[in-house]
């Protein structure tokens, strides 16, 4: 086990490396001169040029990739051409709000579509499972953006329930402390999840009630609740786990959409924001960032599923 | 393997039982702690079902899979539910449970235990009978148990839910019904999880989960089908002796005569739903009266069976159950049937002794045993086909092959650790000869039927076909070749490509060996199913629209396709009933006589083998431990695990004599990643010596052809039987 997670550090700190180096290229491909998009249209060209040299600009683009892993190594994302201010700085005053509406919403989403998933099983071809089958088609086929415009229009213009903008607090607890604000950005995260989560743990829990043990567990004399939360729970959301921790990332790209729909200062929110602004040591550190949380997410579902499941073995 | 549970297991049993199930109803017991009490009227009867009948609705499908059954149970007797697949015997089994699959419901009838009706029960009440008075042991499968929970718990589970025992004393229930059921160290793998036990521990965690709350009926649903001979003596044994031990009824469900023979007191034939014939187990045995059960006695090839003579085969295959049928359901597949029995429904005849049929022509006399070979004559000893002389040069042989497996991790010194499936096997097999192989699941026997036909490559050794090494061949030399070497599957169903209709599935191995032009192709094919016995509208049919009999003669069909001169069966019937499995034996007889075909075939099955087989070689662990002609092998068995085998193979006559004590085979297979040193059987053995564990025996003539490795082979050089003693 342990000699399973150092291989898998390690193999994951090369296809990190990969990354930054994929997305550092790319990026200088499309501005190879900083000191005009940080000074302006209006600088004159000595002042760019003088800028580069400074910044070292000017150097092959191999050896500031080399500096620039430089810096990572010692914690420094670099410093965003346009809020003069440390990217790192900038990632960790967001990250914890952007963090927290994800795992809202997918906490959301998980305490719905589980049961969702596992009913829809038991009642199989009934109404409700073909009603939460059409449902889960049509949400999953709606863009989210047109989800959360929806919702905006429904229960915030229609009937004031929510505010349509996000709470603009700094905190990242602003989900706990101020609902409110916060229920629409998470419904609209959550509710395209279930579409895709109800249907997998549909489709899992109706394989673990063909299986043997489950009629084993209805000989015993166990009541159908029992059978279900006892035995068919935590094996039919084995898949689910590899799914959500692969989801993961996703799950924050998704931000992208929602935080800029609700306008919450959030990662997503800060992307954005810096590509209209060309600010490229934001967009790299947040590239970065997203493939971190793919290698991490992957890995977690791996030990999340072993742990669950005894019979997987990890390879050594 | 199984130890004799101590007394003071029993004693907290019945303690056990005494306290909780007083709490309960408040009934007296004796001292011993069985009850004595309410004791039913008629006398030690547990379970009536009178004219049961079950529906299943599937959409606008209503299928009638119990039609009418009545049976009795009396406490501490073994009640044999015998029949193919769609008999009924399983959802009668179901219906006593209550527990019929999605859409189906008892329509009429009644399930009596013990004075309570079962049927329309309501679910509460039912819940509370169910794993407590009345359990059930399903068939061994890996799902069987719950895979993320370990056994401990899953075997406490129904004393928390009946007897609303504390977590602890639960868990030393758990372990004591472990140590009953005879797991070794049972403290210990209590923690364990299912996937951590063999085949034959989880069965036996499986009883230990039905027995734990001590029920007075056991349903045990084909609880060794998917078990090897060896353990399934082993598990049925358990059973029986719990059952007396414990003072409990069972039904004992399963499709196999030699089961029922040996284990049951009672026996119901079931055929299409309904019960043919019933009675005590030696009465239905010796007298047989219904058609169907004769036929179906005389269709299973046995260990005594004349191998000269044809083994007897009911035509045609049972009626499907949704459309329904006046008359006699066997009368369509009844030799001796008239006109009465497709007009009326027999109804069941007068009792003797216990003993009844519904049929109405049925056998009289006692049952004569037409196939068996008299125990006075000698036995044959020679072949059953006749060779038309030998050739110098066997058509197939097989030079010292091992075939290893690596698996994951490496051992100590870095070495990568290997399954050794197949360990120096060297045989021969002559044009026109049979060669059957034979042992348990894990022996190696399959690994080494891929290589025979090069869809594997061994580690080492050659298989060489008319003189040329196959093992050796590049890919491209051996397309071409491959047109001699064919194989028929086990799995017909996995094995035939559903989309695929069966006339373009016959032609493919033409079309890629480039035979004929379409037409001719189809021409060949219609041809192939004439042979196989299967109406030529079966071309334009998909594999799911045919019966599992019919699609293993389609898959014997597309091994000829090529005309072959090797055909290798990897369990050519193993996954079929018993009426089917002897017409495909038979059709197998004759293609392997009328086209000199040189056949080697696997199975599992010692009477199959011996039927098909000229020649036998017995593989234990990688290894072949006993070869020579099926007589010599059969007849003068001189390897123990070849006689404990056999002693384990459940007769259908339960007045065959049983096994002597010993020559069982007991405990488990060992780990083929690291087998025993020197002969391989020695931890299983019950003659084993200091010097099997420090010599590897090797292949040594006993007389003849036949050949033996072994230290203390059970026959002396001359042929001559060697007492069998524990040294």
């Amino acid at each position: 086990m342990t000699w399973y997670v150092v291989r898998r550090l390690a193999i994951s700190f090369l296809v990190l490396l990969g990354i930054s180096a994929v997305v550092f290229f790319l990026l200088h491909l499309v501005s190879d001169n900083p000191g005009r998009v940080v000074l302006g249209q209006r600088a004159s060209p000595e002042a760019v040029t003088d800028f580069n040299r400074e910044h070292g600009f000017d150097r092959p683009v191999v050896m500031q990739y080399v500096s620039y892993l430089g810096q990572l190594v010692q914690g420094d994302l670099g410093r965003s051409y346009k809020l003069n201010e440390n990217v790192g700085a900038l990632l960790r005053q967001n990250a914890g709000r952007s963090a927290m509406l994800s795992l809202a919403g997918l906490i959301l989403s998980l305490l719905i579509a589980v049961p969702l998933g596992i009913l829809q099983a038991v009642r199989r071809n009934s109404l409700i499972d073909r009603g939460a089958t059409a449902a889960s088609y049509v949400l999953y086929a709606t863009p989210s953006f047109l989800l959360g415009l929806i919702l905006i229009a429904v229960f915030s213009q229609s009937l004031p329930f929510f505010p349509a903008e996000a709470s603009q607090s700094r905190s990242p607890w602003v989900v706990l402390t101020d609902p409110g604000a916060m229920a629409l950005p998470v419904i609209t995260l959550a509710v395209t999840s279930v579409a895709v989560f109800s249907q997998y743990q549909r489709s899992s829990a109706l394989d673990q009630l063909g299986q043997d043990y489950i009629r084993v567990a209805r000989a015993k004399g166990l009541p159908e609740r029992l059978v279900l939360t006892r035995h068919l729970l935590r094996n039919a959301c084995l898949p689910l786990i590899t799914l959500v921790g692969t989801l993961i990332p996703t799950l924050l790209a998704g931000n992208l959409i929602v935080e800029s729909l609700f306008n919450y200062p959030g990662l997503g929110l800060l992307f954005l924001n810096s590509l209209q602004r060309e600010d490229y040591p934001v967009l790299l550190a947040y590239t970065l960032i997203g493939g971190v949380l793919t290698v991490a997410g992957n890995f977690v579902a791996d030990i999340a599923v072993a742990a669950a499941d005894r019979r997987i073995e990890l390879e050594k | 393997m199984f130890d004799k549970p101590d007394e003071r297991h029993l004693g907290f049993v019945s303690q056990y039982r005494r306290v909780a199930k007083e709490m309960e109803s408040g009934t007296v017991r004796t001292s011993d702690g069985f009850e004595n009490a309410r004791e039913p009227a008629d006398g030690g009867r547990v379970l009536t079902i009178r004219d049961l009948s079950v529906e299943i609705r599937r959409g606008d499908r209503v299928v009638h899979p119990v039609s009418g059954v009545n049976l009795a149970l009396d406490r501490g007797q073994t009640l044999g539910i015998v029949g193919e697949t769609g008999s009924g015997k399983s959802m009668t089994g179901l219906a006593i449970m209550g527990m019929l699959p999605a859409g189906g419901r008892v329509t009429g009838g009644s399930i009596d235990f013990r004075g309570t009706e079962l049927a329309g029960l309501p679910a509460a009440r039912y819940r509370a009978i169910r794993g407590n008075d009345i359990a059930m042991v399903f068939q061994d499968s890996m799902t069987a148990l719950n895979p993320t929970r370990r056994i401990g718990e899953q075997v406490a589970e129904p004393v928390r839910l009946h007897h609303r025992a504390s977590k602890r004393a639960a868990r030393t229930r758990a372990a004591e019904l472990l140590a009953l059921v005879g797991i070794p160290r049972p403290a210990e793998r209590m923690d364990d999880y299912p996937h951590q036990l063999s085949g034959g521990m989880r069965q036996r965690v499986m009883i230990a989960m039905a027995l734990v709350c001590e029920p007075q009926v056991v349903i045990a649903d084909e609880p060794t089908t998917a078990l090897d001979v060896s353990i399934q003596a082993e598990i049925l044994d358990l059973l029986d002796e719990l059952r007396s031990r414990l003072g409990m009824s069972m039904i004992l469900v399963t499709h196999d005569m030699g089961v029922i023979a040996r284990h049951a007191d009672q026996v119901a034939v079931m055929y299409a739903g309904r019960v043919a014939e019933t009675g005590p187990t030696p009465a239905l045995f010796g007298h047989t009266r219904h058609r169907y059960t004769h036929a179906l006695l005389a269709s299973i090839p046995s260990l005594t069976h004349d191998r000269r003579e044809k083994l007897f085969s009911i035509p045609g295959a049972p009626p499907d159950l949704a459309v329904p049928h006046a008359g006699c359901p066997f009368a369509p597949r009844c030799a001796a049937a008239t006109d009465l029995c497709r007009e009326g429904r027999p109804t069941l005849s007068e009792e003797e002794g216990g003993h009844t049929h519904a049929c109405w022509h049925p056998v009289s006399g006692p049952t004569v045993r037409a196939h068996q070979t008299p125990a006075t004559a000698p036995p044959p000893t020679a072949s059953p086909v006749l060779l038309p002389e030998r050739q110098t040069t066997p058509r197939l042989r097989v030079v010292d092959l091992r075939r290893e497996y690596p698996v994951g991790g490496r051992g100590l010194l870095g070495g990568r650790r290997t399954v050794k499936a197949v360990s120096g096997v060297s045989f021969e097999v002559a044009a026109g000869e049979t060669f059957g192989l034979v042992g348990e699941s894990g022996c190696g026997k399959s690994s080494l039927g891929r290589m025979l036909v090069a869809l594997d490559r061994p580690t080492s050794g050659e298989v060489i076909f008319d003189g040329a090494p196959v093992t050796r061949m590049s890919s491209r030399e051996l397309g071409p070749r491959r047109a001699q070497m064919q194989m028929m599957f086990q799995d017909s169903n996995a094995s035939l490509d559903p989309r695929m209709r069966i006339g373009a599935i016959l032609r493919e191995p033409m079309a890629i060996q480039g035979i004929g032009r379409r037409a001719e192709r189809t021409a060949r094919a219609r041809e192939l199913l004439r042979d196989v016995g299967l109406p030529l509208s079966v071309l334009e049919r998909y594999p799911h629209e045919l019966s599992g009999g019919q699609r293993q003669r389609v898959g014997l069909a597309r091994a000829l396709a090529l005309d072959p001169k090797v055909l290798v069966a990897d369990e050519p019937v193993s996954a079929l009933d018993v009426s089917i499995r002897s017409q495909v034996l038979n059709l197998m007889q004759r293609v392997q006589r009328e086209r000199e075909l040189s056949s080697v075939v696997i199975s599992h099955d010692l009477a199959v083998v011996r039927y098909l087989a000229d020649r036998v070689g017995v593989m234990y662990l990688g290894k072949l431990v006993e070869t020579g002609t099926t007589e010599e092998v059969y007849g003068a068995t001189a390897h123990p695990y070849t006689a404990g085998l056999l002693a384990a193979v459940p007769e259908a006559d339960p007045g065959a004599p049983l096994p002597r004590a010993g020559t069982r085979v007991r405990g488990e297979l060992p780990s083929p990643i690291d087998p025993p040193s020197g002969c391989r059987f020695r931890t299983r053995c019950a003659l084993a010596t200091e010097v099997c564990a420090a010599a590897e025996p090797a292949l040594t003539t006993v007389a003849g052809t036949h050949q033996v490795a072994c230290h203390h082979p059970l026959r002396s050089g001359a042929g001559q039987p060697v007492e069998l003693t524990a040294r």
